[in-house]
Parts: structure tokens; sequence; C-alpha cells
């Protein structure tokens, strides 16, 4: 209840803080940072997931800071829209119903809708806005039939309508995340758009999809998802070697990071397969959570550093690190637990491609890295990278304690 | 007790080190060339303490642990083998130690020399006393690397003396001599050989009791467990290790090239140790083994039949090739393979004839390990007398060398078998082991045996006569040798030793067998046989008309082209194969992988051609063929 309330409160800061973006941009932005203080503040009632609502948080301040680099169209409405994706992703952890679960998916999506057009330049990114927009609506309309056609089967115990609704809520949410074979927006958006606002694209909006999917599909689980899984690890393959093995002949940074982007999708969507293994559920959500904060503060990151045409060495290896997974770094945690969930679920043959498609990535993340360095005067990028950095180097110890955060967040409170 | 036993082991390797490292830093000095004196005295301690223990330490083990969670402990034996064999390999690495003062004083390696020689001397000691074949391995691989250092010691190849077989003469394509370096290699690479089985062998044994101490092992109970082709796998495997390291055929040919090492090396590595520490282990396996226990076991008898008549035929063999030689010591290394054979053989028989057999054998053992020292010895003093490798002179050379010549009539006699020197009695135990098991396993073991006997001691008076009697011309360079001549004499008078011994029969375990055997007719017509082959070819060294036939076997049968020419074309063709492997992996790793990441990547990525239409349509028909697909289950 608390929650509920300080959410609502939140949301009126949020929409008065755009209102009056029309005065002064500034407004918005304190505004913005006011509501998710608001929210962070309240999280202390519920400790156990503290540390959850701690780490969106910051890539929320983060991504806000990303649209701050430099002023587009609609500045102070894209803080408020950013600050708005935050505060649901938060919010998705405390709830259980279906409901919200599915109105959830809906509001940290469409904010994108509006910040995939904006430029820095003046020209809005018509083109690219469009292919990105029917994508993401294709995704929400099979996303949302799909969870329909669960719960209903689930209360009417149809088998048929069940695997009719699997595999559609499966298509929405690789479509919605990127996963190939239906990733064909991922490059040219990421390739062609402004590199601020897909920071916010290719990072905090990944995170809702993938929760949303783990408890609706928990909540309808019928005996027969033992079956379909197969279908989640076929679609993790292919999206795993799609992604890794495209990028690595690609040559602009921004095409890089959207195989890579690909690939990660396929790294998460394969602890799909372990929904159905009791003992290792939790680990594998907790891989797989771990492995979208990983991606949304290395992409938050790279994207913002493209903008500046790059940003401090160091940073952008330890970043590029992680995301190869480098013990003790993040990156390295998310895929042990990752791995030891698909082993654990008896999936080995899965994690050997997972090893292997590690390996196969390598180049192309140092190429990022290298890609990315520049002697360029430190400014807000670099600062959002060092925030990145520092959050990569949270797990110098064993990071055990995010394996119940995990529990909690798809459990609900 | 515990630091007696430590420093028996101990002592020659420390009192090595001080020259080891000085000769590193100052070769050649003064200060340095007198630092072996202090190798020397280590090797004397070990012989005081190895004496000590023959004399007054009870029989039985001792332990000092090690891994003792794995049962797997340094344990010493003390038994009627080991305190033998111990004192008798540390008076003669002592002995062959003063020998090699003089011998060796003008050295240019003296650091390298006297540290392998003394870690020789060690790592015999401990394959000796150890009942742990774990600990014993540690030994003998201390053999194996110590014998590799001595025997290409002179690794210039510079000194024609050096080499083995004369320099420049080809048989096909094989090249009919070998320098030092070359030897050396020969000899480690052929005992790897055997090593590597013997290694998995013991820790079969290992896996399968639970155990490595010889004497506690369960033998019986372990064959019977693992039956016939078990048995006689494991047992083949473990004695690929004596095979190898005595020489026995085929891997007979490093020790003929050992021969390029200092004759100091020859003869301790011809007497006391490596190659006599592959017969002792054998023996001292069948003493614990009790085959003659063991005729209801399977495999055990098939396996001593093997031993016995590959020791056997061994025995034939090195004593052809060595009525063929003309080069001191490899005539002499010839001789050793041959009475090597002959241990295996007759230590084999135990089988059908019992426990004294193996004694017999070992008495075989001592009685070479003694005269063949001298032997090689005397040779290395020829050698320096004359500047020759090959046999060479005359009764004047006699006359000025009276120690040598005396020593070489006494080691031949004692060693030949002639009566009534000490090989007489103990080659009589023998011919009443192998009349023994005529009704058993034929006649074959006593024809080969008394054929090698009438050629063992036909060489044996070749040596003799062609060195000081019948030989060629020579240039002698005399020195004024003090320590050399002491010393085989010394080790010659040890013959005495053991035929008192025999005489009296005060031998606890030989006791007055061997003179019984000795008394037998049978007996008695066999040493005259060999005392008439003795004095043929004392008269007559050399017959010129059947030279064709000496080559033959002086080139050993050709069996050199086993080593240098069909081993190393088979290492050829696996090494051909390996680069062909590794240019396949190269072009793997290089070309065809890359280039089909290469491929796939541009496929993947010729999707993205930027029309909707395209996109939509691949996104659209995936959505309807998962659908369509998941839905055929259900029909």
């Amino acid at each position: 209840m608390l929650l509920g309330s300080s959410t609502i409160l939140a949301l009126v800061v949020l929409t008065l803080g755009a209102a009056c973006s029309l005065k002064d941009v500034r407004i918005s932005l304190a505004a913005s940072l006011v509501a998710l203080a608001i929210v962070l503040a309240t999280a202390v009632s519920t400790p156990q997931l503290f540390m959850y609502v701690l780490l969106i948080i910051a890539v929320g301040v983060l991504a806000v800071f990303s649209m701050n680099v430099r002023e587009n169209q609609m500045s102070g409405i894209d803080y408020a829209l950013v600050a708005l994706i935050a505060v649901i992703t938060v919010y998705i952890a405390y709830t259980s119903d279906i409901a919200f679960i599915l109105a959830s998916f809906v509001i940290a999506s469409v904010p994108t809708y509006a910040l995939v057009f904006v430029s820095t330049d003046g020209k809005p990114h018509v083109d690219v806005a469009i292919k990105y927009i029917t994508f993401m609506v294709l995704a929400t309309v099979l996303f949302i039939i799909g969870t329909l056609l669960l719960v209903f089967s689930n209360s009417a115990n149809n088998s048929i309508l069940y695997t009719l609704g699997f595999v559609m809520l499966i298509l929405g949410l690789g479509m919605e995340v990127g996963c190939a074979p239906v990733h064909e927006w991922v490059p040219d958006v990421f390739s062609a758009a402004d590199p601020l606002p897909l920071s916010v694209i290719a990072s905090i909006t990944k995170i809702v999809p993938f929760i949303a999917a783990y408890k609706i599909l928990l909540l309808t689980a019928l005996p027969q998802l033992n079956n379909l899984t197969v279908f989640v690890a076929f679609i993790a393959v292919i999206s795993m070697f799609t992604g890794n093995i495209g990028a690595l002949t690609a040559k602009e940074t921004g095409r890089i990071l959207a195989y890579s982007t690909v690939a990660n999708m396929g790294y998460i969507i394969a602890t799909l397969a372990v929904i159905t293994t009791k003992n290792f559920l939790y680990l594998a959500f907790a891989g797989a959570l771990l492995q979208l904060i990983v991606n949304a503060f290395g992409k938050l990151s790279f994207f913002a550093s493209i903008k500046t045409n790059g940003s401090s060495r160091p940073l952008m290896y330890l970043l590029a690190l992680s995301f190869i997974g480098l013990p003790p770094l993040m990156g390295f945690w998310s895929k042990f637990f990752i791995l030891t969930s698909l082993v654990g679920a008896g999936l080995v043959w899965l994690a050997f491609l997972l090893i292997v498609n590690s390996a196969i990535s390598i180049p192309y993340y140092l190429r990022i890295a290298r890609n990315l360095t520049s002697n360029t005067i430190p400014g807000k990028v670099t600062a959002i990278s060092l925030v990145a950095s520092a959050a990569m180097l949270m797990t110098v110890l064993p990071p055990n304690w995010f394996i119940n955060v995990a529990k909690i967040v798809i459990g609900g409170v | 007790m515990n630091w007696e036993i430590i420093l028996l082991f101990a002592a020659p390797v420390i009192c090595s080190l001080p020259i080891a490292f000085y000769w590193v830093k100052d070769p050649g000095s003064e200060k340095a060339r007198k630092l072996p004196y202090l190798s020397v005295f280590g090797l004397f301690v070990s012989f005081v303490i190895a004496i000590h223990i023959l004399l007054t330490y009870p029989n039985g083990t001792y332990t000092i642990p090690w891994l003792p969670e794995y049962n797997i402990n340094f344990v010493f034996i003390f038994d009627y083998l080991s305190k033998y064999m111990g004192a008798l390999t540390a008076f003669i690495a002592f002995m062959i130690g003063l020998y090699g003062l003089e011998y060796m004083k003008h050295d240019y390696r003296l650091g390298w020399y006297w540290f392998f020689f003394n870690m020789f001397t060690a790592s015999m000691l401990l394959v000796v006393y150890s009942d742990n074949l774990l600990m014993l391995l540690i030994g003998w691989e201390g053999l194996g690397l110590a014998s590799w250092g001595l025997i290409g010691h002179w690794f210039r190849d510079d000194d024609e003396i050096s080499y083995v077989g004369i320099v420049g003469r080809k048989v096909g394509p094989l090249k009919m001599y070998w320098p030092p370096s070359y030897g050396g290699w020969r000899a480690i690479s052929t005992i790897r050989t055997g090593d590597m089985p013997m290694f998995f062998a013991v820790a079969a044994i290992y896996a399968l009791t639970g155990n490595l101490n010889i004497s506690q092992i369960h033998w019986g109970a372990l064959f019977a467990k693992i039956g016939f082709a078990g048995t006689l796998f494991l047992m083949l495997c473990f004695l690929m290790g004596p095979f190898t390291k005595s020489a026995q055929l085929p891997f007979s040919e490093w020790l003929m090239t050992a021969m390029t090492g200092p004759t100091t090396v020859s003869a301790l590595l011809h007497s006391a140790t490596m190659v006599a520490a592959g017969t002792y282990l054998f023996i001292r396996m069948s003493w614990y083994i009790h085959p003659w226990a063991l005729h209801s076991v399977p495999g055990v008898g098939t396996l001593y039949l093997v031993v016995l008549l590959l020791g056997l035929f061994s025995a034939l063999y090195g004593a052809s090739v060595a009525i063929g030689c003309l080069e001191r010591k490899v005539l002499l290394a010839a001789s050793t393979m041959s009475s090597l054979g002959l241990m295996f053989g007759c230590a084999a028989a135990s089988y059908w004839f019992g426990k004294l057999a193996v004694v017999i054998a070992f008495w075989y053992l001592m009685t070479h390990a003694f005269a063949k020292a001298t032997l090689f010895l005397v040779a290395g003093h020829l050698i320096h007398a004359t500047h020759d490798r090959f046999c060479c002179g005359d009764l004047n050379l006699a006359k000025k060398m009276k120690t040598a010549f005396i020593a070489t009539i006494v080691a031949t006699i004692a060693l030949g078998g002639l009566p009534p020197l000490t090989a007489y009695w103990v080659k009589a135990g023998m011919d009443t082991v192998m009349h023994h098991i005529v009704e058993m396993v034929g006649s074959l073991p006593l024809d080969l045996l008394i054929v090698t006997s009438l050629l063992y001691s036909a060489f044996l008076a070749k040596f003799l006569s062609l060195n000081f009697w019948k030989g060629d011309k020579y240039h002698l360079h005399l020195h004024g040798e003090k320590l050399m001549p002491f010393a085989y004499a010394c080790v010659v008078s040890m013959v005495f030793l053991l035929l008192y011994r025999i005489i009296t029969g005060t031998d606890p375990l030989a006791e007055t067998h061997l003179l019984e055997f000795g008394l037998e007719k049978d007996s008695f017509i066999v040493g005259l046989g060999v005392t008439a082959t003795y004095l043929f070819a004392l008269v007559v060294p050399r017959i010129r008309a059947l030279s064709p036939v000496g080559t033959f076997l002086g080139d050993r049968m050709y069996l050199p082209a086993l080593n240098d020419f069909i081993v190393p074309s088979i290492g050829w063709a696996i090494s051909k194969l390996i680069e062909y492997t590794h240019r396949a992996i190269d072009w793997f790793c290089h070309f065809g992988l890359p280039d089909a990441m290469l491929a796939i990547s541009k496929r993947i990525r010729a999707i993205q051609v930027g029309y909707m239409r395209v996109y939509m349509k691949i996104a659209l028909a995936f959505v309807m063929a998962a659908i369509v697909v998941s839905m055929l289950g259900w029909l």
C-alpha cells in the first residue's frame, strides 16, 4: 500500500515536472530525480528488495543524465519518460497481479515510442522510429494476447490454448527485447537512431518484459510447460549465434552493440528454459536479472559514449570485460548463475553453447572498447561510465545476496 | 638408525655438491681439482654404513612415514639380498671412485662427472634397500638420469677414443660408429621406453592391492585375482623396466654404446649399478612372489617361462657378439649382457626349482660384479696406457703392467667358470638347475646355458690373450699410476672371499649346496669343456679365416638397425603425422574457422536491407511458422 501511494506521488511529481519543463527544462530534471528519490525512500520499508530498487534507480538516474548530455526536441519531457520507465521497473517487482503486470509491460514500452524519434540536430528520426514502433506494437499485441490465452487456458485447463499462448508470449517477448529470428529492427534502429535515446531503449527497457514474462509464466503454469521450454532454448541458441557471429563483422559501434544486444537477450531468454526446475528457478532468474542489469549499465555507457565520440579508456575496457564475463566483474556472476542453473536443469548442451558464444564474443567487445576510447575531457558521459563501472565492481565479493533478492522480485511482496 | 640410513644415501650426493658448483664457477683450477677427494669421501661414508648394515642390522623392514594416509612410506628392507647387494654396491663404487681420482684427473668436466657418479651410486643404493616400489622408482629414475649424464659425459664428441665402432664405417644405411652424445641419448631413450609401462604397472599394483611394499603384497592373491592374461600383461609391463635396464633382447643396443662414457662409468654401470638393478629387482620380486608355490595360479608359469627363454637367448646373443668383438670395452659390454641373461634365466627357473635358483642367480650376480668391475678397470687402464680402445698388447706389456695382467687372469678364470675358482661353483649350480628343469620345459635351457658357458670362457680368454699375449702392436704411455692398480687389485680379491664362503659352506642360504653341485660329475664335465675352450681361445685368439663371421657377430648381428633405423623411421612417420595434424589445425584456426565465421556473419547481416516490408515478412513468417509448428503437436 505504501508503495502504491508513493508510486502515485512519484507519477504526479513527474507529470508536474514535465508540464513545467515548457517553462524551464531544469525543473523537469529535478522533478525526475525527486520522483526516483521518493521511490527509493519508500523501498526502505522492504529491505529484502532494497538492493534491487537501488540498482534500478541507479540505472534510471544514469538514463536521465544520459538524456541530459545533449538537448533535443522534447527535452524535459524525456526526463520524465525515462524516470517513468524506472519507476515502473521498480513497481513490477512488487506486484503479482496479471493486470498490473501487463500494464507495467505497456508503460515501460510506450515512452520509448516517443523517445526513438528525438534527435539533437533538429531532424526527427521518423524512418527508424516507424520500424521500431511497428515491431513494438506487434510485440506488445503478441505478448498481451499470449498472456490472456495463458490466463484463460490456465483456468479452463486447455492444453492447446496454453501452448498457443506460450508461443505467442515468447514471440512477443523476443520481438520486444530483440531476440533472433525476430530481431530485424535492432541493427537498423541501433545504428540509425540517436545514441542518447538508444542508451535508454537498449538498457532499462529490457528489464520489465523479462520480469513480466517470468511472473506470468509462473502464475499460469500448467504441467505441459515442461515440454514447451525446448522452444525457448531454440530461440536462445539462434539468438546467441546470430548476435555474436553477426557482431564479428559489423563495423559501426552502434551496429556491434545491436548484435551484442541480440546475443545478450539470447543468454537471458535461455534461463526461461529452467522455469520448470524448482531447485534452480531462482538461480536462473537471478542470473537473468543480473545479466539485464549488466546489460543496462554497459549499454547506457556505451551509447552515451558514442554520442561524445568516446570516453575514458579504462572504463570502456572494464565494461567490455564485464560483458565478456571476466571474474570478478558483475558480468561473470550473471553468466555463472545462468550456466549453473542450466547445468542444474540438465541443459548441459545449452550451457556449453553459451560458453562457446562467450568465447566468440571476446573480439568484438574488445573492438567496442577500442572504438570508444578517446582523449576527450571528462564530462557527463565519463561520469555515467564511472558509475556503471563501479557497479560492475560491486561483485568483487560473490553476490550470493542477489539470489535472495531475485527470489523476492519474482515472488512478489 | 634413522640418521645412518639417511646418510647412506645423502652422503655421496652432498659430498659431490661442492665440486659440482665450484667447477661451474672456476672450471679446471687447481683448487677445483682437489674437490673430488671429498666426493670419494662421500662414497666411503656410504661404504662404511653399508658394511655396518651387513654386519649388525637385524633382518626386517624399517619405515619412515611419507604418505601414511595412502599407505605409501619410505620402507627400507634389510634382508639377505639387500645387505649383500648394498655392501657390494658401496664397496665397488668406493673402489671405482678411488680409481677415478687418477683416471679422470685431467678431465674437462669434473663437476658434472662427480655429481652424476655419486648420484648414480646413491640411486642404486636406494633401489637396493627399498621395499616400497614408489621409493624404488625414485632411485630407478636417478639411475636413468645419471647414466645419461655419464654416458654422454664427453659431450663434445671431439675425441675418437671415446667413440664406439670404427669412425666413418657404414653398413648400408647404418653408421656403425657412435659418439658419446648419441650413446647417452640411446641409453636414456631405451630406458624410458621400458620405464613407461613399468610406471603404469606400479600404479596398477597399487590400485589393485593398496600396497606398494614388495615384501608385503600378497602376490599370489593378486595374480589369482587378475587371471592369466592380467598377470602376464601386468608383469610383462612391469618387467619392461628391468628388461631395458638390464639390456635384454631387443633392448641391448644402448648397453653397447654406453661404452662411449668414461671407463669408470662402464665399470660401475656393468657391475653393481644400472644393469644390475634390473636383475636385482627381478631377483627381489621373485624372492617375495614365491613363484614355486604358485603353480596353481594361472599365468605365473608362462611368465617365468618367457623370462627364462628371453634371458637365455639374450645370454647366447651377448656371448656370440662378444666372440666377434675387437673393442676392449664393447667386448666386455656384450659379455655383461650375456651374464645378465644368465641371471634372469636362472632366477626364472626358480618357478620349477625353488628358491635356491634365486640364490644361485644372486651369487652369480655378485661374482660377476667383482670380476666384471675388475676387467673394466683393467681395460680402462689399458686404454690409458696404449691410447687405443681396440685390443692390443703382448707379453712385454704384461710384464710392464703386472698387476693388470694378474688381475685379468684371475678375473677371467673366476668369471669364466673354470674349476676350481668362484664362478665354477656358481655355474655348477646353474647347470644343476637347468638339468633339473629338463623334465618340465625340455632340454633347450640346458643347451643354451652350456653353449653360452663355452663361448663365455672363450671370449674371456680372447680378451686376456689379445691384450697381454698375442695382440697387435701398440704404443705404451705409462704414467706411473698407483691408485688404479690398487683399486682393481682390491676388487678382484673379493672373488676369493666369495670362493671362501662357498668352499666352507658358511653362507646361510647357499650353505653347502654349491659345493655339492660342483662336485657332481655332469658339472665337472661342463667345467672341463669350459676349460678347453678357454685354453683354445688363449692360444688362438683370432681365426682369420672366420673373420666374415666375426664381423657379423662384432656388428652385433645388425641389431643397431632397430635403434638407428627402424625405430627412428617410425618416429619420423609419427612426427610427419603430427606435422600434418598441426597444419590442419593451423589451417582450421587461421582460415577455416575465420572464413566460415566471416561468411556466416555476412549472411546474418545481409538480412538488414533496410526495408520494412522485408523485415515484417521475416518476422511474421517466423511467428506464423512457430504457431503452426506448435499446433502440429496436437493434430
